[in-house]
C-alpha cells in the first residue's frame, strides 16, 4: 500500500456485451424489430390514456376533474410505475444487476401497494360523459385520441353492431367496430398488454427454470445430467396446448395461469442450450482457472460461465417470446382465452364467428400478431448473427 | 530460375481498412533448391506464399505492384515464363496443383473427412490429367502413397482420413501434392502441428523427395531449428518486408540485420547460453539455498478415463492417460515435464491440482495428502497451488476486466482488507509482469497474445502461491515473446522462490529454465533426473529418440 491514491477505473470501458449490442443495433432488421416492440410497449403502457371513454380532463362548473385517473385500476398503476422505474434505471449509471433490481423491486412494491389500496369504482357507466357533454354540462372537455374504452359497447346509441372502418355516421371508428359495438382499435390497444405480458413473463419463467436446470446439468454432468435430461424429455413430451386446455377446463380462465403453464412447459429447450454451452465452457481454461482459485460455485456458474454462454439462450428466448404470443393467440382463437378482456386471438375468433366475413376484424388483429412475432424473430435473427463466431472478426 | 518474385505487394481489405500485408518483397527460387521464409506471426510470410499460388480470396485482395514470374513447364515439355498476377484464372488453375502444389499447417483439417484418401489423390490427378484412366490414376495414387512411405499403400488408399494419425495425414497431403509432380512445392508451416519425432520424419521425407524429383521448395516456418535443417537460402520477414536474405549459413552465423540478431538471440538455447555465462552465481546461490524439503510428492498416480460403449454405456476399456507416476518436486525447484502430445503430461499437471480426479495414487503437498479432500477442505491449498495455461486466447474470461479477474480470487481467499487494497495489490502484480498499470481496466480482447499470457501469470501470482503448474505456457507464442515470458518467469521464480512444474515439448525451454526434467511416454515417466544429465547422457531409448529429433540451430555445425 505504498500508493496513497485510490486506483480508479477510467470512464472508458468497452465490455463485450456493449460490443455485441452495438453490433446488433447496426443491423436494420434489429432496428425495425426493436422499433416496433418499443412502439408496442409505449402503447401498452399508456393504453388507458390512448383509448378510453373517460375524458382525460374536464371542467364542470369551474371544477377540474380527470375521470381517467379516477378509473385507473391496480394493474394500470403497476405498469406505469414499472415503466417509470425502467426510465430511471436507463439513466442510472450503475451495474446492470442494480438496475434490474430497481425495476423489479418497483414492480413488486407498486403491485402490492396498488392492489391493496386502489379500488376503482366497480360500476362503470361509460355513457354518462357523452350524455353530459350532449346536455352541455361541461365547460370544456379533453378526450383520449380514441374516445372509446375497449368494453364500451356504446349502448346509449342503440343502433350498435358491426360497422366497417370509417363508415358513414357521426361516430368515427378508425378500424370499425365488432359485433357488440365496441371499437376495434380501442380493443387492439388494450390487447397489446396481454400480448407483451404473456410473451415476456412466460419466457422469463421458462428462462429462469431452464438456465438453472441446464446449468447444473452441464456443469456437473454425470448423474445430475442424466436425471436432468430425463426430466427435460418428460417435459418435452407434454403438449402445451392440451395441458392448457385441460387447465382452462378445470380451473377457469386466468391470464396468469396461462403465463405459468406456457413458462413451465417451454423451459426444456433453454435447458438443452444452456447444458450444451456449459459442457463446452467447463473445459475452457478460464473456468479451470476459476476452479483452481477455488472460487465459489455461484461465481463460477453465473459470473464466469453464464455470460459467456448466454448468446444462444438470448437468441432462443427472442424466438420463445414470439411463440408464447402465438400460443396465447391460439387459445383465445379457440375461445378458451380470457372472457372479458380483449386479446388479438380472441378478436380473430370473433371475425370468423359472425355470419358474414368482416375483413377488418381479421386483418388488423392478425396483422398485429404477425408484426409482433415477426419483430421478435428479426431481433433474434440479428442477435444470432451478431454473436455468430464464424462471422465475427477475430477479437 | 524457377520462381522469381519482384517487388510484390499484397494488400488485404478488412472491413474499411486496408492491411498492407506484403510490402515490396522480392526473392527467387531455383530448381532443386529450398528457400525458407522466416518470421513471426503477422509478418506476411503466409500471405506471400498464398500470393504466389494465387489462393487469396479475390474480392478482398489487391496487388498494387510487383510480379510473380514462374517458369511454367507445359505438359508437352515447352517452357514458358508467366506472371501469376496477370494470368487469366483458367491458366492459373492449370498451374495450381499440377506445377505449384501446396501443403498446409494443420493436417487434421486439410483432408476432406467424407472421402477416402485415395479418392482425394485421384481427384487431383484426374483434374490435371484428364487423359488418365481411373485405374491408372489409382495406381499412381498408390505409388504416391508408397513414395511418402506410408506402410501398406494398397490398403491405406481406401482409408478415410480419421483412421490416420496427424503425421500420416501430413504424409497424405504431401503425396497429394506430389502426385502431379510439381516443380514448386509451397509448404506453409507443415510440421508446426506435429510432434518433434514426427516432424523429423516429415522433414527427412521432404528432403528425400526433393533429391529425387528436383523440385523447388518454398518453406515457411518460424522455427530456426527447422530452417537450419531444410534451407539452402532464407529470408527473414518483418511487417511485410524482407529485412535480410542470403545463404543459411551466412544469415544464421553472421546476421547483418538487428531484427535477425534479435530473433536468433531470443531462441531459448541462446538465452540459456547467456544465463550460464552471465548469471551463473545466482544459479549456484539457488542450489545452496535449495533445501531438501519436498514440496509436492506424487505417488503411484493414475488417471484413467473409462471408454463406454453400447446402449447401457458399459465400461469396455480404460484410457490410461496417467499410469502410475511417482515424482518428487523440491521446494524452489523447476521440474520440466517433457513428452509428445497425448503422453499424459497435461493430465498429470491438472491431476496434481485436483482439476481432474485421480483414479488411484496420491498427491502430497507439504506432507498433507490432498487427493481425497472435499472442496471446502481443499480451499486453503488452492491458494498455494496455481496454474498458468497454454492458450492465452481462452485462458481469460472475455467478459471480465483484468481488475475483476485478479481481485475476485483475492476476495474469496481473504487477501486484502478492502477492494481498494486488493486493487493496489493487483496493480503491483501487473507491474511485476511488466504490463502498463492501466491494463487493469481493459478487457482481454484488447491485449496481444503475449500480454494475455502475462495476465495469466498475474492471475496465478495474486494468491501468492508457492507452487505453479505452467502448462505449455509459451507454445502459442512467437520466439521473441516467448523469450520475454521465460525471462519474467525466471525473475519471478528467483524473487519469490517459486516452485514450478513446467509442462512443455520444447527442449530449448527446458534447458533454459529447468533444474531437473522428467520425460513422459504413454502415461509413464520413463526418465527423471537433472536437466544437464538427461540432455547430455539420456539413459532411456525414448528420451534418446526425442532428443535426437529436436531440430537445433547449431551454429558450430553450420560453420
Amino acid at each position: 500500500m505504498t500508493e496513497a491514491q485510490v486506483i480508479q477505473p477510467p470512464a472508458r470501458a468497452r465490455s463485450y456485451s456493449a460490443q455485441v449490442a452495438r453490433e446488433v443495433f447496426t443491423r436494420w432488421g434489429a432496428r425495425l424489430g426493436l422499433a416496433w416492440i418499443l412502439v408496442l410497449v409505449m402503447i401498452a403502457v399508456f393504453a388507458p390514456f390512448l383509448a378510453s371513454s373517460h375524458p382525460l380532463l374536464l371542467a364542470q362548473q369551474g371544477q377540474l376533474s380527470s375521470p381517467v385517473l379516477a378509473h385507473l385500476n391496480a394493474a394500470d398503476l403497476t405498469i406505469l410505475a414499472g415503466f417509470l422505474a425502467a426510465l430511471a434505471a436507463a439513466a442510472w449509471r450503475r451495474p446492470l444487476r442494480h438496475r434490474l433490481l430497481l425495476v423489479l423491486g418497483t414492480l413488486v412494491a407498486s403491485g402490492i401497494l396498488s392492489y391493496a389500496f386502489v379500488t376503482p369504482p366497480a360500476l362503470v357507466v361509460y355513457e354518462q360523459y357523452r350524455e353530459a357533454e350532449a346536455a352541455g354540462a361541461y365547460d370544456w372537455v379533453v378526450r383520449a385520441p380514441i374516445p372509446y374504452s375497449p368494453k364500451d359497447y356504446l349502448r346509449d346509441y342503440g343502433d350498435t353492431g358491426l360497422e366497417a372502418p370509417l363508415a358513414e355516421g357521426e361516430r368515427r371508428h378508425w378500424l370499425g367496430t365488432e359485433e357488440n359495438g365496441s371499437d376495434v382499435l380501442a380493443r387492439m390497444v388494450h390487447a397489446s398488454r396481454i400480448a407483451l405480458g404473456i410473451g415476456f413473463i412466460a419466457t422469463g419463467i421458462a428462462l429462469f427454470i431452464g438456465v438453472i436446470i441446464g446449468g447444473l446439468m452441464g456443469y456437473f454432468s454425470g448423474i445430475v445430467d442424466m436425471i436432468g435430461m430425463r426430466l427435460v424429455e418428460i417435459f418435452e413430451a407434454i403438449p402445451t396446448l392440451f395441458l392448457l386446455l385441460t387447465f382452462v377446463a378445470f380451473f377457469g380462465r386466468s391470464l396468469y395461469m396461462m403465463m405459468i403453464i406456457i413458462g413451465i412447459t417451454s423451459w426444456s429447450g433453454y435447458a438443452r442450450y444452456v447444458r450444451a454451452e456449459f459442457l463446452k465452457l467447463r473445459e475452457q481454461e478460464y473456468v479451470q482457472a476459476a476452479v483452481a482459485c477455488s472460487l465459489p460455485l455461484r461465481s463460477i456458474l453465473f459470473r464466469h460461465m453464464l455470460p459467456n454462454g448466454a448468446a444462444p439462450i438470448l437468441v432462443a428466448a427472442s424466438f420463445g417470446v414470439a411463440s408464447a404470443i402465438l400460443a396465447e393467440a391460439t387459445l383465445s382463437f379457440l375461445g378458451l382465452g380470457l372472457v372479458d378482456d380483449p386479446s388479438w386471438g380472441q378478436m380473430l375468433n370473433q371475425a370468423v364467428q359472425s355470419s358474414t366475413f368482416n375483413w377488418w376484424m381479421a386483418a388488423f388483429p392478425g396483422g398485429a400478431i404477425f408484426l409482433t412475432v415477426f419483430a421478435y424473430n428479426l431481433v433474434g435473427e440479428s442477435l444470432r448473427d451478431a454473436l455468430d463466431p464464424h462471422l465475427k472478426k477475430n477479437a | 530460375m524457377l520462381l522469381e518474385v519482384n517487388h510484390l505487394k499484397t494488400w488485404l481489405r478488412a472491413g474499411k481498412e486496408t492491411v498492407h500485408a506484403v510490402e515490396d518483397v522480392s526473392f527467387r527460387i531455383d530448381r532443386g533448391e529450398t528457400f525458407c521464409l522466416v518470421g513471426e506471426s503477422g509478418s506476411g510470410k503466409s500471405v506471400s506464399a498464398l500470393s504466389v499460388i494465387q489462393l487469396l480470396p479475390r474480392d478482398i485482395t489487391q496487388h498494387p505492384g510487383g510480379e510473380i514470374l514462374f517458369d511454367y513447364r507445359h505438359p508437352d515439355g515447352r517452357h514458358e515464363r508467366v506472371d501469376m498476377l496477370t494470368l487469366p484464372e483458367e491458366r492459373r488453375r492449370a498451374i495450381r496443383g499440377s506445377r505449384i502444389a501446396m501443403i498446409f499447417q494443420e493436417p487434421m483439417t486439410s483432408l476432406n473427412p467424407v472421402f477416402t484418401v485415395g479418392d482425394q489423390i485421384i481427384e487431383a490427378l484426374r483434374l490435371h490429367r484428364p487423359e488418365m484412366s481411373e485405374a491408372e490414376a489409382r495406381e499412381r495414387a498408390i505409388a504416391a502413397l508408397a513414395q511418402v512411405q506410408i506402410p501398406n499403400p494398397e490398403e491405406r488408399v481406401n482409408e478415410f482420413p480419421h483412421r490416420l494419425s496427424g503425421g500420416q495425414r501430413q504424409r497424405v497431403m504431401i503425396a497429394m501434392a506430389m502426385a502431379c509432380e510439381p516443380d514448386l512445392l509451397i509448404a506453409d508451416e507443415p510440421t508446426t502441428a506435429l510432434d518433434v519425432t514426427v516432424q523429423a520424419e516429415i522433414l527427412r521425407l521432404m528432403r528425400e523427395l526433393q533429391d529425387r524429383t528436383g523440385m523447388g521448395i518454398l518453406f515457411i516456418t518460424h522455427d530456426f531449428g527447422v530452417v537450419a535443417q531444410m534451407a539452402q537460402r532464407l529470408a527473414v520477414m518483418r511487417l511485410g518486408r524482407i529485412v535480410e536474405d542470403g545463404p543459411v549459413r551466412q544469415v544464421l552465423t553472421r546476421p547483418a540485420h538487428a531484427y535477425t540478431r534479435q530473433l536468433i538471440d531470443a531462441l531459448p538455447e541462446n538465452l540459456h547460453r547467456r544465463r550460464v555465462t552471465g548469471v551463473r552465481p545466482t544459479v549456484e546461490a539457488n542450489q545452496v539455498v535449495e533445501q531438501d524439503e519436498v514440496l509436492v510428492r506424487v505417488e503411484d498416480f493414475k488417471i484413467h478415463f473409462p471408454v463406454r460403449k453400447g446402449l447401457l454405456r458399459r465400461v469396455v476399456d480404460q484410457v490410461r492417460a496417467v499410469d502410475g507416476v511417482s515424482l518428487d518436486i523440491r521446494r524452489g525447484q523447476v521440474l520440466a515435464l517433457v513428452g509428445e502430445s497425448g503422453c499424459g503430461k497435461t493430465t498429470l499437471g491438472r491431476g496434481i491440482l485436483r482439476l481432474l480426479e485421480a483414479t488411484s495414487g496420491s498427491v502430497r503437498f507439504q506432507n498433507d495428502d490432498i487427493t481425497r479432500l472435499s472442496p471446502r477442505e481443499l480451499r486453503p491449498f488452492r491458494r498455494r497451488m496455481q496454474i498458468i495455461f497454454q492458450d492465452p486466447a481462452s485462458s481469460l474470461n472475455p467478459r471480465l476486466t483484468v481488475a475483476e479477474a485478479l481481485t475476485e480470487p483475492m476476495a474469496v481467499h481473504g487477501i486484502g482488507a478492502s477492494h481498494e487494497e486488493r486493487l493496489a495489490l493487483a496493480q503491483a502484480v501487473i507491474e511485476q509482469v511488466q504490463l502498463p498499470p492501466d491494463s487493469l481496466w481493459r478487457y482481454p480482447h484488447e491485449f496481444s497474445g503475449g500480454q494475455r499470457q502475462r495476465i495469466g501469470i498475474a492471475r496465478a501470482l495474486v494468491l501468492n502461491p508457492s507452487f505453479i503448474v505452467c502448462d505449455e505456457v509459451t507454445s502459442a507464442l512467437d520466439v521473441s515473446v516467448q523469450a520475454e515470458i521465460l525471462q519474467i518467469l525466471q525473475t519471478l521464480r528467483e524473487e519469490r522462490g517459486l516452485t514450478l512444474l513446467f509442462i512443455t515439448h520444447n527442449m530449448g525451454v527446458v534447458e533454459y529454465l529447468a533444474d531437473s526434467m522428467a520425460v513422459m511416454y504413454q502415461g509413464k515417466v520413463v526418465e527423471h533426473g537433472p536437466t544437464d544429465r538427461v540432455c547430455r547422457a539420456p539413459e532411456n531409448d525414448y528420451t534418446r529418440r526425442l532428443l535426437a529429433a529436436v531440430p537445433r540451430l547449431d551454429v558450430q555445425a553450420l560453420v
